[in-house]
């Protein structure tokens, strides 16, 4: 009887529960000019996702490629196939394999992610508090302060994606924000000289 | 010669400590789970290393199915004070009234026994002028042609003021007599994508346009976590190790 009623719950609940990421987007309206949020565009970092679709018209989340540029893009010698955007491999999500936009995100955000890797030893070692509780909310509290630094050099990274990327690539990049400590990146629409741009470097690297 | 005399074995085995595990492990089983909800697409999120959690009040999911059919979760608060069945009714009474703003010809009226049958599903997902017929099935045809109907009808709309139903429904919820999801949805913890890992941006994207254009732009992706994923990620992803390189 017993077990009955164990095995009855066993395989009708669940102890799982979902985990979420926030993410704000920008508003669908006509804003002004003026009134845009302006990057600087050392700080600027786009990220294209592009994906497989397969047969049955869902997209592979194994398979998938990255195109980064930095600034704007610069296009004006774009007939000839050159432009500032590269290609690299997804990389993430394939078990264990080296996600390749981590190093990129990385060397960018570098001053922040020094200063959080400093604190982290200091967290490792107790050094806040003894209380571990207090000694994880000071961490915490110092390591968004860190993030949200406006002296130190931050990127702000552009997310953007294909219609056949999959939502498993665009959250495996979210991940990488949140993983590389960077504080300012927003999700945006591709536009037609990205994907012109994209045409260009994809059969650029064919030739080689 | 003497003879060797054997033990008779006593058969019988003691029962009491394995029914007192037993007894045990149902305790812990009934206070630490919950049921499993009736959802009409079976949805793989995908792993991520944040740990925040969905919460399980005022929420209202969106799930997107691989093929883009999208259906609606609403939840109500934890305690008796809005109730997911009064937030539900709440919300198919507002719905009819935002239809008939742009269908003032549409004749929409649901009765008291229809609005308890639609408090009580957990998903749901046909368009409005499908929802009469689709309330009246017996439960089993009803899981069977949502799961084969096609989802609230959505479509790539930018304009706040013909809105389509999948807008509709998003503002019959922001305007429901229930002020938790309202303020839930103000500030960004009321409205999780609950997508497949294999759904094309395509997809989300239109679902995420359309959220757009109602100001509803702060919202959580929701995916679960799943055991056996948390592990491989944790192996696969040494933070510490790869700050490495640059130190």
């Amino acid at each position: 009887m017993n077990m009955l009623l164990i095995t009855f719950f066993m395989l009708c609940t669940t102890m799982i529960k979902s985990q979420t990421l926030q993410i704000a987007l920008p508003t669908n309206e006509k804003v002004e000019k003026e009134q845009q949020n302006k990057v600087k565009q050392s700080e600027a970092v786009t990220i294209i996702i592009d994906g497989k679709l397969t047969d049955n018209g869902l997209s592979d989340p194994n398979e998938g490629m990255l195109f980064y540029y930095d600034g704007m893009p610069e296009t004006s010698n774009l007939a000839n196939g050159e432009s500032n955007m590269k290609q690299i491999e997804f990389g993430a999500n394939t078990g264990g394999a080296y996600p390749a936009i981590r190093e990129i995100l990385q060397e960018r955000n570098k001053e922040v992610v020094l200063k959080i890797a400093d604190l982290k030893k200091e967290w490792k070692d107790m050094k806040f508090s003894k209380n571990e509780e207090i000694n994880d909310s000071i961490y915490q509290a110092k390591a968004k302060a860190i993030r949200n630094d406006s002296t130190l050099k931050r990127p702000v990274v552009i997310i953007k994606a294909t219609p056949n990327a999959s939502y498993a690539h665009v959250v495996s990049v979210l991940d990488e924000m949140q993983i590389n400590n960077i504080s300012r990146y927003q999700i945006d629409r591709i536009n037609e000289v990205d994907s012109a741009m994209m045409i260009m470097v994809q059969a650029k690297n064919l030739k080689k | 010669m003497g003879k060797v005399k054997i033990k008779k074995k006593e058969t019988r085995i003691d029962m009491t400590a394995m029914s007192d595990v037993t007894v045990l492990l149902l305790t812990f089983f009934m206070l630490t789970s919950t049921f499993l909800q009736k959802e009409p697409v079976t949805v793989i999120t995908p792993p991520s290393v944040s740990e925040e959690k969905v919460p399980d009040a005022n929420l209202l999911s969106i799930l997107v199915s691989p093929e883009g059919k999208v259906f609606l979760e609403v939840t109500g608060s934890k305690d008796s004070t809005m109730k997911s069945e009064t937030v539900r009714a709440d919300l198919l009474k507002n719905m009819v009234a935002e239809y008939k703003k742009t269908h003032p010809s549409a004749n929409l009226a649901f009765t008291n026994k229809e609005l308890e049958t639609f408090s009580k599903l957990n998903a749901f997902g046909v368009p409005i002028t499908k929802m009469k017929e689709w309330l009246n099935l017996e439960t089993d045809v009803r899981d069977k042609a949502l799961e084969e109907g096609p989802g609230i009808p959505i479509n790539m709309n930018e304009d706040p003021n013909n809105p389509n139903e999948f807008q509709m429904w998003i503002r019959a919820a922001y305007n429901s007599m229930n002020p938790e999801l309202q303020e839930a949805m103000v500030k960004g913890r009321g409205i999780a994508i609950k997508a497949d890992q294999t759904t094309p941006y395509s997809v989300v994207n239109v679902v995420m346009d359309n959220l757009q254009t109602m100001k509803m732009n702060k919202f959580r992706r929701n995916k679960i976590w799943q055991l056996k994923v948390k592990v491989v990620r944790k192996s696969s992803i040494p933070v510490s190790t790869s700050l490495l390189w640059l130190t």
